[in-house]
């Protein structure tokens, strides 16, 4: 637009209020992006697990009741069934550190055609399929405690009276996938071979089963399936999605949520304000200018315009820094936040910098509309009239 | 004298101004008539309260008369809608002030470009109007100077390079030698009349200033809301 | 000293601007604290629950009551210690506990949680702090009733008084609501230990047990005792401690919290600065006034930055204000410990009010500092020949 550069002009015209008004926008935006992300995340990554075609098996009261190993055969036995494995949290104690990263009992001969997303090196693989003792780990759980392959750790048992020794056979990476990267994976059968020595009631858990379909379509029918098989047993499951299955950890969040969405609401409202205060200001010197464009012959709509390009202008610039520094930290989150376990994870999602975005130019319109309007308003003749 | 058989730039019948003052009606401008010819040149001088700011508002289309007509190039102003008359301005006006009023935030040619933004030009045309009426008032070495770095002089030289680009019908400047020294205000009047006489620019002048005034070819003088008219005085000054 | 009635008729006149400043700090400040709150909320539950003399038993290693298991035999032995105390009607107060999670759906759309039903037997309630039933009345033993809080019937399907509860293997019947002082108790449902083993197959186990000892030492000798025998195979720690370790939940909360507030802060001390600056300009004249009449640069960089923190603090309180409804609204968050949903209150008190008004006051002196400066950089001569 040919006027642009006036209107640019008019936002530097006051460089310290531009670059003030624009970090409070800039601060203000980067924050509620990201308390966004997380909740935007969740979803996204849902989504994406969709195209693995997976379902997860847990007994029907929930997730912390066992499920029995010998389900696991029987949903194989399914048609339909490509692959299942049980997928038992260990949850032991590396270390000192305090919070357990993922170490999961699970069948070594099919884990890698259900999680299909992670990538072993055939050797390593084969390895681990004869080692009883050994296990996988992520990529990023051996970078953040200097695992090599062949290294031996012992996991002190929370949850089951055990003690594991396992052996690293090999590393898996993935280029689609961070979800399983801070995660380890061990034999099932090593861990119930402790279990039953002790004649513990805990043997024979598998926790839950990971399953995947052989085609993505008719998964409400496998699931009912899935369901029914083990309906009138000792250990009824229920069957859900994989989708569905994350969105019950987010469900666990519950208020979070709307903690969430009204600090964005208080920030928004907040901002407007401040940017409207200072659009305000900066037209209240301008009203003689103001006047004399009138006078040359720009309409009241033409200065109407100008002033509320402007406001959006100011409120968008400082919204991109905001927004897209938002998603640049977290897309170096490798580097930044090097060894926070559970971030890596994370990313501020492109759905949500539009919508961070769009918060920008509506701060930026709310913000310029008064202003505008008082300064189309403005009487030329009021406004030339001479001082002295 | 100025040339009667030449089309009449403004033309007032029986205009009255009067303004709202706590409720009781002020007279500012009483039942005036007025003639301004093309390539005519008007210095209207009075006394503070005369009206001659009323009278150049008038004019201008800023303002509407409470009684009476304001013709315009032929166009009647209290036929125009608000919106209409702000477009009628940009087309046929130009304007000098006493604070010249320049954008500080913009650079000479800027400026000057300013009531062209109006226009449907393009770009280089723009340019071209632009680089044209610097040419004019002397100014184009300092096309890309901010207001704050010029002169009180070269300031005003640029409001009338922007009075000027859109070649319109009738200029109207209020004090334009208001804020100047002698120096200044004498190179101002120089181009004015140089852009009267040598451009067959309409000129309107509001002034307290007798020099600059004496450089009109017709001095009017206005006292309570009404004409004195005295052009002897400026032929006389002139000669 | 410049008078203080000087910088209040100020804003005053500036009425609007001031106006909006105040707001939008007010705004700010109401975020900071509702984090804040939430924060404390959290861990109010999580502390009060916790009595010095009461101890927990759980199988050694555990830290949470729901990976733990007691065998009924030992239960029985523990029972037999000495040094337990026993209430004026000659009750022991040792109750064996068995802890259960169930998911259950939320009233509304709200999706489900995991719920925590705890099978206790009568003694179980005189070791919960200010435990008392408000509605109907206690469970009867042996038969499918269960007691819950008011704030857990409010939230869960089925938990209200006479409703059933679908929970475990079938239904419950909702006949009392209890009070326990806010503690983490109020996140759970209590039915007959013996009905709550039989539903999920686990006859005669036990997931805890907890005891109250007579007086600290001997609750310090009971404790020794527990841990070190090497045939129960259990840990005994005190319920402060035990919730001081779930309360690591509660931490990331409370950075979470304070990292948001701490944003915000920043966020709004531009808009501060922004205000202030825009005064300091508008009143040139006078600053060079004030000047020229004799008072110092030090004195006219106190007025600003007072200006700053009043039209902050005014915000502040406005903030506080504005988060006090919400005092006492509860709402749920996962307990990553033990798995379920633990229900807590919003708390405003006196300690997160006063926080959020250091932090308004911060607001105003950082934002309006360098403002404030450039008051006292102005030349009195220049600031004297603005209009």
């Amino acid at each position: 637009m040919k006027f642009l550069p006036y209107i640019l002009r008019n936002v530097m015209r006051n460089k310290l209020r531009a670059i003030f008004t624009g970090m409070s926008i800039a601060v203000s935006l980067f924050l509620v992006t990201v308390l966004y992300a997380y909740i935007n995340v969740q979803d996204e990554t849902g989504e994406k697990t969709k195209q693995f075609a997976r379902i997860v098996v847990t007994a029907k009261q929930g997730l912390t009741f066992p499920v029995p190993i010998a389900h696991v055969d029987k949903v194989r036995a399914l048609s339909g069934v490509e692959a299942a494995v049980p997928l038992s949290w260990f949850g032991g104690k590396y270390q000192d550190e305090k919070i357990p990263f993922g170490q999961f009992a699970t069948d070594p001969e099919q884990i890698n055609t259900v999680l299909s997303e992670y990538d072993v090196k055939p050797a390593e693989l084969a390895a681990f399929k004869a080692d009883r003792g050994g296990c996988l780990v992520g990529s990023r759980a051996a970078e953040q405690r200097n695992w090599k392959v062949g290294d031996n750790i012992v996991l002190k048992g929370d949850i089951y009276p055990v003690t594991l020794e396992l052996t690293i056979n090999g590393i898996f990476t993935s280029e689609s996938s961070t979800d399983q990267l801070e995660s380890l994976w061990f034999h099932f059968t090593y861990l119930d071979e402790l279990l039953k020595k002790d004649r513990s009631r805990q043997a024979g858990n598998a926790g839950t089963i990971f399953v995947k379909a052989a085609s993505p379509d008719n998964l409400g029918d496998l699931m009912d399936r899935i369901n029914e098989t083990f309906k009138h047993t000792d250990a009824p499951v229920r069957a859900v999605t994989e989708q569905a299955f994350r969105q019950m950890f987010t469900e666990m969040l519950g208020n979070v949520q709307a903690y969430i969405r009204n600090v964005a609401l208080a920030v928004v409202i907040s901002l407007m304000l401040v940017a409207g205060n200072a659009m305000a200001m900066s037209m209240r010197e301008r009203t003689r200018e103001v006047a004399v464009l009138k006078a040359i012959g720009f309409t009241r709509f033409i200065v109407l315009s100008l002033v509320l390009v402007e406001a959006i202008l100011i409120a968008m610039i400082g919204g991109a820094v905001g927004v897209l520094g938002a998603k640049l930290l977290f897309a170096m989150r490798d580097i930044v936040f090097r060894g926070i376990p559970g971030i890596s994870g994370f990313y501020v999602p492109w759905s949500t910098v539009i919508f961070g975005m769009a918060l920008a130019a509506m701060i930026g319109l709310f913000s310029g509309i008064v202003p505008a309007w008082r300064a189309a308003q403005v009487s030329v003749v009021d406004g030339l009239r001479k001082v002295v | 004298m100025p040339d009667p058989a030449r089309p009449a730039v403004v033309e007032l019948r029986g205009v009255s101004k009067e303004y709202m003052r706590d409720k009781t009606p002020v007279p500012v401008l009483k039942d005036t008539d007025l003639d301004i010819p093309q390539g005519d040149f008007v210095a209207v001088m009075g006394p503070s309260g005369s009206g001659k700011s009323t009278l150049l508002n008038l004019v201008a289309g800023l303002d509407r008369a409470t009684t009476g007509t304001v013709t315009v190039a032929g166009q009647e102003l209290g036929e125009l809608s608000e919106s209409k008359l702000t477009r009628w301005r940009s087309h046929h006006l130009g304007f000098i002030f006493q604070l010249y009023n320049l954008m500080p935030v913009l650079t000479a040619f800027e400026n000057v470009e300013l009531p062209l933004l109006l226009t449907s030009l393009s770009r280089r045309e723009r340019a071209e109007h632009v680089r044209t009426a610097l040419k004019i008032v002397g100014l184009q070495e300092r096309h890309d100077h901010f207001p704050r770095q010029l002169s009180g002089g070269q300031e005003q030289r640029v409001a009338i390079a922007r009075a000027l680009v859109n070649d319109p019908v009738l200029l109207l400047a209020d004090e334009p030698t208001g804020n100047l020294d002698s120096t200044a205000a004498q190179e101002i009047m120089d181009l004015l009349q140089q852009l009267n006489e040598e451009f067959d620019k309409t000129i309107v002048m509001v002034t307290h200033d007798p020099r600059a005034a004496r450089r009109a070819r017709r001095m009017l003088h206005l006292e309570k809301g009404t004409f004195v008219e005295t052009e002897v005085d400026a032929l006389e000054a002139r000669r | 000293m410049v008078p203080i009635k000087y910088n209040i008729r100020s804003l005053r006149s500036r009425w609007v601007s001031s106006m909006m400043t105040v707001l939008g700090t007010g705004l700010v400040v109401w975020a900071s604290v509702l984090s804040f709150g939430l924060a404390d909320g959290l861990n109010h539950t999580l502390e009060v629950s916790g009595e010095k003399l009461d101890i927990i038993v759980m199988r050694k290693g555990s830290t949470a009551e729901t990976n733990s298991t007691v065998s009924e035999a030992v239960s029985r032995e523990i029972d037999a210690l000495s040094g337990i105390a026993t209430n004026a009607d000659g009750a022991k107060l040792c109750s064996p506990e068995l802890v259960v999670l169930d998911n259950v759906p939320r009233r509304g759309d709200n999706g489900r949680a995991n719920m925590m039903i705890r099978g206790v037997s009568p003694v179980a309630k005189y070791l919960r702090k200010d435990f008392k039933i408000v509605e109907g009345r206690e469970n009867r033993p042996g038969v499918r009733e269960a007691i819950t809080s008011r704030s857990m019937a409010r939230r869960f399907e089925g938990a209200g008084l006479g409703e059933e509860l679908e929970a475990i293997d079938g239904k419950f019947l909702i006949v009392g609501l209890f009070e326990a002082g806010q503690g983490a108790t109020e996140s759970e449902v209590w039915a007959d230990i013996d009905v709550v083993a039989q539903a999920s197959k686990r006859e005669g186990a036990r997931s805890s047990i907890q005891i109250r000892a007579n007086n600290p030492s001997d609750a310090t000798r009971l404790i020794d005792r527990i841990k070190n025998d090497p045939q129960f195979g259990l840990d005994a720690i005190t319920e402060t401690a035990y919730f001081a370790e779930q309360a690591n939940s509660g931490m990331a909360l409370k950075i979470v919290g304070r990292t948001i507030a701490i944003i915000l802060t920043i966020g709004a001390m531009f808009a501060v600065a922004n205000t202030m600056y825009a005064a300091v300009a508008s009143r040139a004249r006078e600053i060079g006034t004030l000047r020229a009449v004799g008072f110092g640069r030090t004195t006219v960089l106190v007025s600003f930055l007072l200006e700053s923190i009043i039209l902050c603090l005014a915000g502040g309180v406005l903030g506080c204000l504005g988060v006090l409804p919400l005092n006492g609204i509860s709402t749920g968050t996962a307990n990553w410990q033990t798995f379920s949903e633990l229900t807590f209150a919003f708390r405003f008190g006196p300690v997160v009010l006063i926080q959020a008004l250091l932090l308004a006051l911060f607001m105003g002196a950082a934002g309006g500092l360098f403002p404030a400066i450039r008051a006292t950089r102005l030349k009195i001569v220049d600031a004297l020949r603005e209009i």
